[in-house]
């Protein structure tokens, strides 16, 4: 590495974009998913299928009045539709009433 | 977005995505409970996903929904970060070498070091103001803008009357089509960018032999910028960094300019006419590249021959990765057809019949594809549903053998051919996009209005 006092010096800028984020509160949690509805979203790959049952069958033993609405009701969010799908997933989870979300699966 | 409709959400991520999780929820300034699975849940059996799910999953999903969120939402604006503009560090070449190294705004090799005059001599080649912003970048949630196409410019190596073509480069890649929101995917997909027209000459892109290969400073310099703004301005950064998930990945592909006398020549379209410009006219198509065909060697005089021999090889090459196009109902095999081949093809063959040949004929086992879907994501693909749902044309569903052969290519027109490489050699190569994620999108290339007179000061340079 050369320290020659005659190599230039330069002043350089930053070379990043501001960020936008307008920070967001997350939404109140549920204290007791009793009588609460849960509903599934899936994209449809990773083993979904197997984890999905798993993780119901976890929450209703904790929680016996939990009611799950299938990720069949809302589509492959990830499928060749996956735009059109997530535009509708807002007013069927007003639709159903929803509580609480478990979206998944990313790996 | 469901957190967003006061709705509390968990996510399920495997463990080797919770880094991407994290730059994911500063980018987009929503907090965000998570679930994670230990590993990777296509390599585990059956026990092995039960037993993780009931002790580690589920458990986290729960306290997911029912605790408060510790993680506070990030700030509105990161005040602790610079200015548009600002000089950050000062130093002689080597030290702005670590310094930047450090900071992870560098893809490992020594970059320009970008000055404000350096920046503004490439804010002279457009007319546009430098704070414009095509979009809030993912995943770091950052602001697209001219000013950091120029900086990033620089950085790379480009000459500043790259600039038209970098901010159409960028352009595109933040238009909804090309789903910027993909590039960190696990198959480590890399942008390529096609250059049409004029320009292409005017700053001496090279579209001949080697054309591939770095070495020509604009098909390098322009390659190298489209990594470093994925890294730097979107965040799509490997470890020690975070965002880029990309398993193995690759190197970034050098600019590709198309051999646009040939074509003429032949009486062929130009890939920029194939994507709606005028003949001539300035314009970028990017698109993801996720895997690189062999050298295509192709023999004879006859039209057939050569297009066999594409089929033959391509639909080898592309057999596995294709599925996952097929169940998006899109994905944009690009091929560069050597001068000397598309000589001979062009006699005899219409652009449209070497599209339509290759699709009627590249094929592959319907179960061998399932099998492919299965192996990487655990999945299957449903041809009648796809087909059904109108996705997929019905000849995908015109039988139920399990081992009928299967169209790789969705429709002719999704195939590119882009004439360049070296006349004097019988050989071409083909691209494969990764599905709809960086989906084939064009711009045109803007010049300012003092154009002319800025390629002249260069020129005397």
């Amino acid at each position: 590495m050369s320290n020659s006092p005659l190599e230039p010096h330069y002043d350089v800028v930053w070379p990043l974009g501001r960020k936008a984020a307008t920070g967001a509160v997350a939404a109140p949690r549920v204290a007791d998913l009793n009588g609460k509805v849960i509903c599934e979203l899936w994209d449809e790959i990773f083993r979904g299928e197997s984890i999905y049952p798993l993780v119901r069958k976890h929450i209703t033993e904790r929680y016996p009045g939990a009611k799950f609405i299938p990720h069949t009701e809302f589509g492959d969010f990830f499928g060749p539709r996956d735009r059109a799908v997530l535009a509708t997933i807002p007013d069927k989870l007003r639709a159903h009433r929803v509580d609480a979300a478990i979206v998944g699966i990313g790996a | 977005m469901v957190e967003k409709l006061g709705i509390p959400t968990v996510s399920i991520i495997g463990s080797g995505f919770v880094k991407q999780a994290q730059v994911v929820i500063k980018g987009l300034g929503v907090p965000l409970a998570v679930g994670v699975y230990p590993g990777a849940p296509m390599v585990d059996s059956d026990a092995e996903l039960a037993a993780k799910v009931e002790k580690n999953l589920a458990p986290e999903l729960v306290a997911g929904l029912t605790r408060d969120l510790a993680r506070p939402a990030a700030p509105a604006r990161a005040d602790s970060e610079p200015a548009r503009g600002q000089i950050v560090f000062s130093g002689n070449f080597d030290e702005v070498q670590d310094y930047f190294h450090e900071q992870l705004w560098s893809d490992g090799l020594p970059v320009v070091p970008p000055t404000r005059e350096r920046v503004h001599a490439f804010l002279e080649y457009t007319d546009r103001s430098a704070d414009d912003v095509f979009l809030i970048a993912p995943p770091e949630g950052r602001e697209a803008s001219i000013y950091s196409i120029a900086v990033n410019g620089v950085m790379a190596g480009c000459r500043p009357e790259y600039m038209p073509v970098l901010i159409a480069i960028v352009e595109a890649m933040c238009d909804p089509n090309f789903r910027l929101e993909d590039a960190g995917s696990t198959p480590g997909w890399e942008p390529m960018v096609v250059v049409s027209g004029t320009i292409i000459k005017e700053l001496n892109l090279n579209y001949g032999q080697g054309v591939m290969r770095a070495g020509r400073q604009a098909n390098t310099s322009i390659g190298r910028f489209m990594r470093m703004y994925l890294r730097n301005v979107c965040g799509y950064r490997i470890p020690p960094g975070a965002g880029d998930k990309g398993s193995i990945g690759q190197n970034f592909i050098v600019a590709l300019a198309e051999d646009e006398d040939s074509a003429a020549q032949l009486g062929w379209s130009t890939f920029g006419e194939d994507c709606g410009f005028a003949q001539g006219e300035n314009a970028v198509t990017v698109q993801s590249v996720v895997c690189i065909s062999p050298p295509l060697y192709s023999a004879g005089d006859t039209a057939l021959g050569h297009v066999q021999q594409f089929t033959d090889i391509l639909s080898r090459v592309f057999a596995y990765g294709c599925y996952s196009g097929i169940k998006r109902g899109f994905w944009t095999p690009l091929i560069i057809v050597g001068p000397g081949i598309a000589q001979v093809i062009a006699r005899e063959w219409s652009k449209d019949k070497v599209k339509t040949y290759l699709w009627e004929n590249m094929t592959i086992p319907a179960s061998l594809m399932k099998h492919f879907c299965w192996q990487t994501a655990a999945t299957t693909i449903d041809f009648s549903k796809l087909v059904e749902e109108g996705t997929l044309p019905e000849r995908y569903a015109a039988s139920d053998d399990p081992d009928r052969p299967i169209p790789m290519i969705v429709q002719p027109d999704h195939i590119g051919l882009v004439v360049a490489g070296d006349p004097e050699r019988n050989q071409s190569r083909g691209y494969m996009s990764n599905n709809t994620q960086g989906s084939r999108t064009s711009r045109r290339v803007v010049l300012p209005k003092r154009w002319p007179e800025l390629l002249a000061r260069h020129k005397s340079h």
